[in-house]
Protein backbone atom coordinates (compact mmCIF):
# COMPACT_ATOMS: atom_id res chain seq x y z
CA UNK A 1 0.00 0.00 0.00
CA UNK A 2 1.30 3.52 -1.13
CA UNK A 3 1.42 6.90 0.76
CA UNK A 4 -1.37 9.16 0.62
CA UNK A 5 -0.88 12.91 -1.40
CA UNK A 6 -1.67 13.87 1.63
CA UNK A 7 0.76 11.98 3.70
CA UNK A 8 3.40 12.98 1.17
CA UNK A 9 2.36 16.93 1.74
CA UNK A 10 2.28 16.84 5.39
CA UNK A 11 5.78 15.07 5.67
CA UNK A 12 7.61 17.58 3.28
CA UNK A 13 5.55 20.44 5.43
CA UNK A 14 6.59 19.14 8.57
CA UNK A 15 3.10 19.13 9.84
CA UNK A 16 2.59 15.37 10.37
CA UNK A 17 3.15 12.92 13.41
CA UNK A 18 4.11 10.02 11.52
CA UNK A 19 6.75 10.80 10.04
CA UNK A 20 8.91 7.93 11.12
CA UNK A 21 6.34 5.42 9.17
CA UNK A 22 6.37 7.53 6.35
CA UNK A 23 10.08 7.75 6.31
CA UNK A 24 10.45 3.84 7.32
CA UNK A 25 7.68 3.27 3.95
CA UNK A 26 10.01 5.57 1.78
CA UNK A 27 12.96 4.02 2.33
CA UNK A 28 11.56 0.83 0.89
CA UNK A 29 9.33 1.84 -1.68
CA UNK A 30 10.79 3.64 -5.15
CA UNK A 31 7.32 4.60 -6.47
CA UNK A 32 6.49 6.77 -3.06
CA UNK A 33 10.12 8.22 -3.38
CA UNK A 34 9.60 9.11 -6.50
CA UNK A 35 6.50 11.01 -5.91
CA UNK A 36 8.14 12.45 -3.45
CA UNK A 37 10.87 13.97 -4.82
CA UNK A 38 8.42 15.38 -7.67
CA UNK A 39 6.84 17.09 -5.14
CA UNK A 40 10.22 18.43 -3.22
CA UNK A 41 11.17 19.76 -7.00
CA UNK A 42 7.37 21.43 -7.17
CA UNK A 43 8.10 23.03 -4.05
CA UNK A 44 11.94 24.63 -4.88
CA UNK A 45 10.17 25.39 -8.13
CA UNK A 46 7.12 27.85 -6.33
CA UNK A 47 10.27 29.12 -4.15
CA UNK A 48 11.88 30.02 -6.37
CA UNK A 49 10.28 32.65 -7.83
CA UNK A 50 12.48 36.12 -8.07
CA UNK A 51 11.27 39.04 -6.14
CA UNK A 52 10.41 42.14 -8.80
CA UNK A 53 11.87 45.28 -7.92
CA UNK A 54 9.15 48.63 -7.63
CA UNK A 55 8.33 50.74 -10.11
CA UNK A 56 8.20 53.71 -7.87
CA UNK A 57 8.48 53.74 -4.00
CA UNK A 58 5.48 54.20 -2.03
CA UNK A 59 7.27 56.39 0.84
CA UNK A 60 6.39 59.10 -0.26
CA UNK A 61 3.35 58.66 -1.66
CA UNK A 62 2.09 57.39 2.04
CA UNK A 63 3.48 59.70 4.43
CA UNK A 64 0.96 61.95 4.02
CA UNK A 65 -1.98 59.40 4.11
CA UNK A 66 -0.41 57.99 6.70
CA UNK A 67 -0.55 61.36 9.10
CA UNK A 68 -3.90 61.62 8.60
CA UNK A 69 -6.33 60.93 10.91
CA UNK A 70 -6.73 56.89 12.07
CA UNK A 71 -10.07 55.34 11.00
CA UNK A 72 -11.84 54.79 14.60
CA UNK A 73 -11.25 58.47 14.85
CA UNK A 74 -13.29 59.77 12.27
CA UNK A 75 -15.61 57.33 13.12
CA UNK A 76 -15.90 58.55 16.51
CA UNK A 77 -15.94 62.27 15.08
CA UNK A 78 -18.90 61.28 13.13
CA UNK A 79 -20.63 59.17 15.83
CA UNK A 80 -20.35 62.78 18.13
CA UNK A 81 -21.87 64.81 15.62
CA UNK A 82 -24.88 62.49 15.42
CA UNK A 83 -25.49 61.99 19.46
CA UNK A 84 -24.72 65.91 19.63
CA UNK A 85 -27.30 66.31 16.84
CA UNK A 86 -30.07 63.83 19.11
CA UNK A 87 -29.03 66.04 22.55
CA UNK A 88 -29.94 68.98 20.93
CA UNK A 89 -33.62 67.63 19.15
CA UNK A 90 -34.44 66.18 22.61
CA UNK A 91 -33.52 69.52 24.80
CA UNK A 92 -34.97 71.42 22.14
CA UNK A 93 -38.58 71.26 23.73
CA UNK A 94 -37.59 71.16 27.53
CA UNK A 95 -35.38 74.46 26.69
CA UNK A 96 -38.68 75.99 24.54
CA UNK A 97 -40.18 76.16 27.08
CA UNK A 98 -38.55 77.99 29.81
CA UNK A 99 -36.98 80.39 27.84
CA UNK A 100 -39.18 83.72 28.16
CA UNK A 101 -40.65 84.64 24.79
CA UNK A 102 -38.55 86.61 22.12
CA UNK A 103 -40.60 89.90 21.45
CA UNK A 104 -39.42 90.50 17.42
CA UNK A 105 -39.92 94.16 16.29
CA UNK A 106 -41.82 94.61 13.54
CA UNK A 107 -40.23 95.83 10.18
CA UNK A 108 -41.36 99.41 10.08
CA UNK A 109 -39.72 99.69 13.50
CA UNK A 110 -37.02 98.41 12.01
CA UNK A 111 -36.97 101.09 9.29
CA UNK A 112 -36.92 103.68 11.92
CA UNK A 113 -34.16 102.45 14.03
CA UNK A 114 -32.26 101.85 11.07
CA UNK A 115 -32.97 105.09 10.28
CA UNK A 116 -32.51 107.38 13.72
CA UNK A 117 -28.40 105.81 13.63
CA UNK A 118 -28.18 107.15 10.04
CA UNK A 119 -29.38 110.23 10.98
CA UNK A 120 -26.97 109.84 13.92
CA UNK A 121 -23.99 109.15 11.78
CA UNK A 122 -24.76 111.85 9.17
CA UNK A 123 -24.79 114.64 11.97
CA UNK A 124 -21.43 113.32 13.62
CA UNK A 125 -19.90 113.23 10.23
CA UNK A 126 -20.92 116.76 9.13
CA UNK A 127 -20.26 117.81 12.30
CA UNK A 128 -17.07 117.13 12.85
CA UNK A 129 -13.96 119.03 13.47
CA UNK A 130 -10.44 118.38 12.34
CA UNK A 131 -7.82 118.91 15.72
CA UNK A 132 -5.65 122.06 14.76
CA UNK A 133 -1.94 121.19 14.21
CA UNK A 134 0.76 123.01 16.68
CA UNK A 135 2.75 125.73 15.04
CA UNK A 136 5.91 125.04 13.80
CA UNK A 137 8.40 127.80 13.83
CA UNK A 138 9.18 129.17 10.49
CA UNK A 139 11.68 127.89 8.28
CA UNK A 140 14.42 130.15 6.42
CA UNK A 141 16.09 128.62 3.85
CA UNK A 142 17.36 130.50 0.97
CA UNK A 143 16.12 129.72 -2.67
CA UNK A 144 20.23 128.91 -3.79
CA UNK A 145 20.36 126.42 -0.86
CA UNK A 146 17.20 125.10 -1.57
CA UNK A 147 18.02 124.84 -5.34
CA UNK A 148 21.32 123.41 -4.35
CA UNK A 149 20.10 120.74 -1.96
CA UNK A 150 17.62 119.61 -4.85
CA UNK A 151 20.17 119.16 -7.49
CA UNK A 152 22.06 117.21 -5.12
CA UNK A 153 19.20 114.93 -3.93
CA UNK A 154 18.45 114.87 -7.99
CA UNK A 155 22.31 113.65 -8.88
CA UNK A 156 21.90 110.61 -5.93
CA UNK A 157 19.26 109.58 -7.49
CA UNK A 158 20.19 109.33 -10.97
CA UNK A 159 23.81 107.83 -10.08
CA UNK A 160 21.93 105.24 -7.60
CA UNK A 161 19.49 103.97 -10.28
CA UNK A 162 22.45 104.19 -12.90
CA UNK A 163 24.35 101.68 -10.33
CA UNK A 164 21.50 98.96 -9.68
CA UNK A 165 20.39 99.52 -13.55
CA UNK A 166 23.94 98.04 -14.49
CA UNK A 167 24.11 95.10 -11.74
CA UNK A 168 20.62 94.12 -13.27
CA UNK A 169 21.81 94.14 -16.51
CA UNK A 170 24.91 92.16 -16.17
CA UNK A 171 23.16 89.39 -14.22
CA UNK B 1 -10.08 48.77 23.25
CA UNK B 2 -6.10 49.00 24.28
CA UNK B 3 -5.25 52.85 23.95
CA UNK B 4 -1.66 53.44 21.78
CA UNK B 5 0.10 54.34 24.72
CA UNK B 6 -0.96 50.96 26.23
CA UNK B 7 0.59 48.91 23.74
CA UNK B 8 4.35 51.27 23.46
CA UNK B 9 6.78 49.14 25.86
CA UNK B 10 7.82 50.97 28.80
CA UNK B 11 11.31 50.47 28.29
CA UNK B 12 11.60 52.02 25.03
CA UNK B 13 13.51 54.90 24.56
CA UNK B 14 12.37 56.99 21.98
CA UNK B 15 14.84 57.49 18.56
CA UNK B 16 15.34 59.56 15.89
CA UNK B 17 18.27 58.46 14.62
CA UNK B 18 16.58 57.63 11.55
CA UNK B 19 17.82 60.55 9.77
CA UNK B 20 21.12 60.70 10.14
CA UNK B 21 22.67 57.55 8.44
CA UNK B 22 25.81 57.65 10.24
CA UNK B 23 24.17 56.38 13.56
CA UNK B 24 22.71 52.98 14.26
CA UNK B 25 19.44 52.36 12.19
CA UNK B 26 16.53 52.13 14.25
CA UNK B 27 15.22 48.86 14.53
CA UNK B 28 11.59 48.44 13.33
CA UNK B 29 10.39 48.36 16.81
CA UNK B 30 11.93 51.73 17.29
CA UNK B 31 10.08 53.08 14.35
CA UNK B 32 7.11 51.42 15.55
CA UNK B 33 6.99 53.25 18.23
CA UNK B 34 7.70 56.24 17.23
CA UNK B 35 4.78 55.95 14.55
CA UNK B 36 2.31 55.23 16.90
CA UNK B 37 3.33 58.68 18.31
CA UNK B 38 2.47 60.41 15.34
CA UNK B 39 5.75 60.27 13.59
CA UNK B 40 5.21 60.02 9.83
CA UNK B 41 9.16 59.70 8.90
CA UNK B 42 9.32 57.06 11.19
CA UNK B 43 6.44 55.24 8.97
CA UNK B 44 7.97 55.83 5.66
CA UNK B 45 11.06 54.47 6.77
CA UNK B 46 9.24 51.47 7.75
CA UNK B 47 7.38 52.00 4.26
CA UNK B 48 10.38 52.29 2.31
CA UNK B 49 11.99 48.75 4.26
CA UNK B 50 9.31 46.56 3.36
CA UNK B 51 7.94 47.45 0.46
CA UNK B 52 9.54 45.52 -2.00
CA UNK B 53 8.75 42.34 0.27
CA UNK B 54 4.88 43.54 0.38
CA UNK B 55 4.70 44.57 -3.44
CA UNK B 56 5.27 40.97 -4.01
CA UNK B 57 3.20 39.40 -1.92
CA UNK B 58 0.46 41.45 -3.97
CA UNK B 59 2.09 40.58 -7.20
CA UNK B 60 2.20 36.84 -6.74
CA UNK B 61 -1.46 36.81 -5.68
CA UNK B 62 -2.85 39.39 -8.28
CA UNK B 63 -0.37 38.87 -11.09
CA UNK B 64 -0.66 42.70 -11.96
CA UNK B 65 1.76 45.21 -11.30
CA UNK B 66 -0.29 48.42 -11.24
CA UNK B 67 -3.06 46.78 -8.84
CA UNK B 68 -0.28 45.00 -7.00
CA UNK B 69 1.58 48.18 -6.60
CA UNK B 70 -1.68 50.04 -5.68
CA UNK B 71 -2.73 47.37 -2.69
CA UNK B 72 0.54 47.45 -1.46
CA UNK B 73 0.21 51.30 -0.81
CA UNK B 74 -3.30 49.86 0.84
CA UNK B 75 -1.81 46.95 2.76
CA UNK B 76 0.59 50.37 4.24
CA UNK B 77 -2.42 52.37 5.15
CA UNK B 78 -4.11 49.33 7.15
CA UNK B 79 -0.96 48.52 8.60
CA UNK B 80 -0.84 52.17 9.95
CA UNK B 81 -4.08 52.18 11.13
CA UNK B 82 -3.54 49.01 12.88
CA UNK B 83 -0.48 49.93 14.45
CA UNK B 84 -2.02 50.31 17.95
CA UNK B 85 -2.89 46.67 17.58
CA UNK B 86 0.17 45.41 16.74
CA UNK B 87 1.83 43.17 19.15
CA UNK B 88 5.69 44.12 19.92
CA UNK B 89 6.26 40.30 20.73
CA UNK B 90 6.07 39.24 17.20
CA UNK B 91 8.31 40.77 13.76
CA UNK B 92 6.82 43.44 12.04
CA UNK B 93 8.04 42.44 8.75
CA UNK B 94 5.58 38.52 8.91
CA UNK B 95 2.37 40.71 9.93
CA UNK B 96 2.23 43.61 7.09
CA UNK B 97 2.87 40.59 4.49
CA UNK B 98 -0.13 39.07 6.29
CA UNK B 99 -2.18 42.12 6.09
CA UNK B 100 -1.03 42.26 2.60
CA UNK B 101 -2.09 38.81 1.91
CA UNK B 102 -5.74 39.16 3.30
CA UNK B 103 -6.24 42.67 1.34
CA UNK B 104 -5.19 40.46 -1.80
CA UNK B 105 -7.68 38.06 -1.27
CA UNK B 106 -10.38 40.20 -0.13
CA UNK B 107 -9.54 42.18 -3.40
CA UNK B 108 -9.54 39.16 -5.67
CA UNK B 109 -12.84 38.15 -3.92
CA UNK B 110 -14.81 41.21 -4.45
CA UNK B 111 -13.27 41.00 -8.43
CA UNK B 112 -14.52 37.72 -9.23
CA UNK B 113 -13.02 37.96 -12.54
CA UNK B 114 -9.67 36.34 -14.02
CA UNK B 115 -7.09 39.22 -14.42
CA UNK B 116 -5.12 39.26 -17.00
CA UNK B 117 -1.33 38.38 -16.64
CA UNK B 118 0.95 41.15 -16.50
CA UNK B 119 3.62 41.46 -19.02
CA UNK B 120 6.57 42.00 -16.64
CA UNK B 121 9.71 40.21 -16.91
CA UNK B 122 11.58 38.60 -13.73
CA UNK B 123 15.23 38.77 -14.63
CA UNK B 124 18.21 38.70 -12.41
CA UNK B 125 20.83 41.08 -13.94
CA UNK B 126 23.57 39.09 -12.26
CA UNK B 127 23.48 36.20 -15.01
CA UNK B 128 24.48 35.26 -17.91
CA UNK B 129 21.71 36.69 -20.96
CA UNK B 130 21.04 32.87 -21.70
CA UNK B 131 20.45 31.63 -18.51
CA UNK B 132 18.39 35.27 -18.12
CA UNK B 133 15.99 34.16 -20.34
CA UNK B 134 15.85 30.71 -19.23
CA UNK B 135 14.72 32.08 -15.82
CA UNK B 136 12.87 34.25 -17.00
CA UNK B 137 10.38 32.24 -18.58
CA UNK B 138 10.26 29.44 -16.02
CA UNK B 139 9.06 32.19 -13.95
CA UNK B 140 6.47 33.42 -16.24
CA UNK B 141 5.19 29.60 -16.08
CA UNK B 142 5.43 29.69 -12.64
CA UNK B 143 3.52 32.91 -11.83
CA UNK B 144 0.97 31.88 -14.44
CA UNK B 145 0.29 28.50 -13.31
CA UNK B 146 -0.35 30.37 -9.77
CA UNK B 147 -2.51 33.27 -11.66
CA UNK B 148 -4.74 30.08 -12.86
CA UNK B 149 -5.61 28.95 -9.61
CA UNK B 150 -8.59 30.33 -7.40
CA UNK B 151 -7.78 33.37 -5.26
CA UNK B 152 -8.19 31.40 -2.20
CA UNK B 153 -5.50 28.37 -3.57
CA UNK B 154 -3.52 31.67 -4.51
CA UNK B 155 -3.21 32.94 -1.26
CA UNK B 156 -2.82 29.57 0.77
CA UNK B 157 0.23 28.81 -1.14
CA UNK B 158 1.48 32.54 -0.74
CA UNK B 159 0.87 32.04 2.82
CA UNK B 160 2.49 28.58 3.64
CA UNK B 161 5.52 28.54 0.43
CA UNK B 162 6.47 32.28 0.92
CA UNK B 163 5.58 33.32 4.53
CA UNK B 164 6.32 30.35 6.04
CA UNK B 165 3.32 29.65 8.16
CA UNK B 166 1.87 26.61 9.49
CA UNK B 167 -1.36 24.93 8.55
CA UNK B 168 -2.93 26.01 12.12
CA UNK B 169 -1.79 29.73 11.61
CA UNK B 170 -3.14 29.83 8.07
CA UNK B 171 -6.20 28.17 9.42
CA UNK B 172 -6.22 31.59 12.10
CA UNK B 173 -4.87 34.18 9.52
CA UNK B 174 -8.05 32.98 7.26
CA UNK B 175 -10.72 32.35 8.92
CA UNK B 176 -11.37 28.88 7.61
CA UNK B 177 -11.15 25.63 8.81
CA UNK B 178 -7.56 23.15 9.13
CA UNK B 179 -8.98 20.46 6.76
CA UNK B 180 -10.22 23.26 4.36
CA UNK B 181 -5.91 24.81 4.76
CA UNK B 182 -4.95 21.07 3.69
CA UNK B 183 -7.26 20.82 0.77
CA UNK B 184 -6.66 24.03 -0.84
CA UNK B 185 -2.91 23.50 -0.42
CA UNK B 186 -2.86 20.33 -1.39
CA UNK B 187 -5.06 20.68 -4.73
CA UNK B 188 -3.19 24.15 -5.56
CA UNK B 189 -0.04 21.80 -5.74
CA UNK B 190 -1.16 19.39 -8.02
CA UNK B 191 -3.13 21.61 -10.29
CA UNK B 192 0.69 23.36 -10.13
CA UNK B 193 2.34 20.52 -10.79
CA UNK B 194 -0.20 19.42 -13.76
CA UNK B 195 0.24 22.93 -15.47
CA UNK B 196 4.39 22.64 -14.64
CA UNK B 197 5.15 19.50 -15.62
CA UNK B 198 2.47 18.74 -18.13
CA UNK B 199 4.38 16.87 -21.49
CA UNK B 200 4.81 19.27 -24.43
Amino acid sequence: MHLTDDQLNEYLDNETAERAQIETHLASCADCATRLTALQTLFAEIESLPDLALSRSLAPRLTPHALALPRWLTLTATLQAALALIAILLAAPVFATRLPVIQMPSFADLLLQLQSQWALFFDTITTYQLPTLPQLPPLEISTFVLSFTLAGASLLWLVGNGLLLRKQIRN
Amino acid sequence: MSSVAENIPATFSPPNLYYNSAMTAPTDRDLIVSAMRGDGDAFGELVARYQTNVFNVCYRILHERGEAEDLAQETFLRAHQRLDQFDFEREFGPWVRRVAANLCLNHLESQKVAAPLDEDRDADESQRPERQVEVRERSEQIRGALASLPPHYRVVVELRHYQEMSYDEIAAELKIPLSDVKSHLFRARKLLAEKLHAPD
